[in-house]
């Protein structure tokens, strides 16, 4: 008996499943007037506003079905893809009576995930001349609470390769929305390159000593001004252990402050992005600083995609005024600024002025970069140095060969990973 | 009417099952059933479309070996813009379906379209009656026989359905023929 029971409600559910649902549905004769997404403190009215809690993407489907007749079989595949996207525990969508005579709203809920475990390698790359980098980090979610464990080995990013772990502990709403909290703890060993040290020695009070080791604590707000504006204050406490075995400890603890402004405009077929920032890091003798620096820096980054095609121009520039440890000056010459030239080359040491831009074209997953700029110290003569790269790239993963455009020989380096 | 008649899941409110023969036919009723209630009434409401599946048995025996059995489907919906109106559709080849129905009057419907043909069964021959019914979005449904394939027992797929007010058995017996109240019909087998 319980087989057949089983056999009509199998045959029912796949005469349940079928197309007709949309047709047997009596509300499939209204037009869709809007869709609205919300979630724990936020609503976004698709109709009249964007928001970057989706992507752009999912974001086009969704609007697509404005002004259409509903189709209850599309809504759950949409809810399936914001449960997807978003990670959320469950998304429920209703329909309810619009505005307008014989138009539906569509309100799609998004319940949170109560906690979520993750791993995640946030950056993996292999650089011809520097060598291999990589960072990832285990990931416990509890509500707005993230707490991560990472492990990092970088010879890419500073004029030093550090290796070590970081711990991190980050509150996305801090009783609001408009408020965040991060504390950050890394612990690091250092590795010189030889060209460091030789020009260390030549220019002693440039910076700071070679150190072995260094730990940081960096606790910070982030504090949502208005929409696309953000204000992130708070303080890097930084402590150097010098390759001197008896030498003291040396403290560099900076307040430190970014202003950054994010838009983004879609049009019908276009999607252009804007991000500006601007920081402040201030160490002072007030905060028990070894150190005593100033540094600002400036950027801006537009985006333009058009279908299969993108076009982005990166805008940079600091001023570092005083001593500060190396670790905290200009490097040009990695993965990301002037790529195909060698850090050590360019400067060594690192400089206390920087300025870059960087222009690249995408179509599908080909790129091609053109990075333009100069490192140097106060006094001396910027030498503005120019590369050129081609490769291809798919969500994260990059293959680029960049040369550095100067007289003489041409030596080209080879990047490739996982980047940010 | 049945001399027994008895709610094993009473969750939509009914209590005892009335059974009429119209010559052909057994059909069945409920004075008391509302099926469209609770979760599911919100769920309508909202929008959403829900599937009921009904399914008529008949034994020669109490409740233990069936003999004959007939299901029948049914899609409600809520309309968004009515007056507290439902459509309603028993998909198939040639579906049936009703609009602009009150809740009652949409769920008198589904009943209005369960029944058994009786062909076989010997006037004087004492029979049992078992009427289920259960809820759920086509999806819900699917997704519940999908995931243990055919080993599911009925207990088992009520327990899994998500919605406690999903779920109604009704039996009434034993029966005869013969002593059921005739409705009208060709009265072929009476």
């Amino acid at each position: 008996m319980k087989y057949a029971w089983v056999g009509c409600l199998l045959f029912g559910g796949v005469l349940f499943a079928s197309p007709q649902d949309s047709e047997s549905n009596v509300n499939a004769r209204y037009t869709v007037e809007t869709v609205i997404l919300s979630g724990k403190g936020w609503t976004a009215d698709l109709q009249s506003e964007t928001t970057d809690k989706i992507s752009s993407g999912l974001r086009h489907q969704l609007v697509a079905i404005i002004g259409q007749k509903l189709n209850p079989a599309v809504l759950d595949s949409l809810g399936q893809s914001l449960k997807k996207e978003l990670r959320a525990r469950e998304v429920t969508h209703r329909i309810a009576r619009g505005t307008s005579p014989e138009h539906v709203r569509v309100e799609f809920e998004v319940k949170p995930a109560r906690g979520s475990v993750g791993m995640s390698v946030t950056q993996f790359v292999y650089d011809s001349k520097q060598g291999w980098s990589g960072s990832g980090e285990a990931s416990f979610s509890l509500a707005q609470n993230t707490f991560a464990f990472g492990l990092v080995s970088d010879g890419d990013w500073l004029p030093e390769r550090y290796a070590g772990i970081s711990a991190r502990y980050e509150n996305r709403r801090l009783g609001t929305d408009r408020v965040s909290l991060r504390f950050q703890f890394e612990s690091y060993h250092e590795q010189w390159n030889t060209a460091t040290i030789t020009d260390l020695a030549a220019h002693p009070k440039t910076t700071s000593d070679l150190y072995r080791s260094r730990q940081d604590f960096e606790p910070t707000a982030t504090i949502s001004l208005a929409r696309p504006l953000t204000l992130m204050v708070g303080a890097r406490i930084e402590r150097f252990e010098s390759e001197v075995p008896a030498a003291p400890t040396a403290a560099s603890n900076a307040v430190i402050t970014t202003l950054r402004y994010h838009r983004r405009v879609e049009g019908s077929d276009t999607q252009q992005d804007l991000d500006a920032d601007a920081s402040l890091h201030a160490a002072t003798n007030l905060l028990d600083s070894d150190f005593v620096y100033a540094m600002r820096s400036a950027g801006i980054r537009y985006q333009l995609r058009h279908g299969k095609h993108v076009v982005m121009d990166n805008a940079w520039a600091g001023i570092l005024s005083g001593r500060a440890p190396l670790c905290d000056r200009f490097s040009l010459g990695n993965t990301y600024y002037l790529r195909g030239w060698n850090k050590y080359e360019i400067d060594p040491l690192g400089g206390n002025r920087a300025v870059h831009n960087s222009v690249e074209y995408h179509y599908g997953a080909f790129q091609i970069f053109y990075d333009t700029g100069a490192v140097w110290d106060e006094g001396q003569p910027a030498v503005p140095r120019h590369s050129l790269g081609v490769g291809i790239r798919e969500s994260a993963l990059s293959l680029a060969v960049a040369f550095p455009i100067r007289s003489g020989h041409v030596e080209p380096i080879v990047m490739m990973g996982i980047l940010p | 009417m049945a001399s027994l008649a008895a709610p094993l899941f009473p969750a939509w409110g009914a209590d005892s099952l009335g059974v009429t023969y119209d010559g052909d036919n057994l059909h069945v009723s409920a004075a008391d059933l509302h099926f469209v209630t609770g979760k599911t009434l919100q769920r309508l409401k909202d929008g959403a479309e829900v599937a009921y599946v009904a399914q008529l048995t008949l034994f020669y025996d109490r409740f233990v070996t069936p003999f004959k059995r007939k299901e029948t489907r049914f899609l409600v919906s809520y309309d968004i813009w009515g007056e507290d109106k439902f459509a309603v559709t028993m998909p198939g080849p040639s579906p049936l379906s009703a609009k602009d129905l009150s809740a009652p009057g949409m769920e008198a419907w589904c009943l209005g379209n369960v029944w058994i043909t009786a062909a076989g069964i010997r006037a004087d021959r004492e029979f049992w009656l078992q009427f289920e019914m259960v809820s759920g979005s086509p999806k819900e449904l699917s997704r519940v026989l999908g995931d243990s394939g055919i080993s599911v027992d009925l207990i088992d797929l009520f327990s899994r359905l998500p919605a406690s007010d999903n779920r109604l058995t009704l039996q009434a017996g034993p029966l005869r023929l013969a002593d059921l109240t005739r409705t009208p019909g060709r009265g072929r087998n009476g």
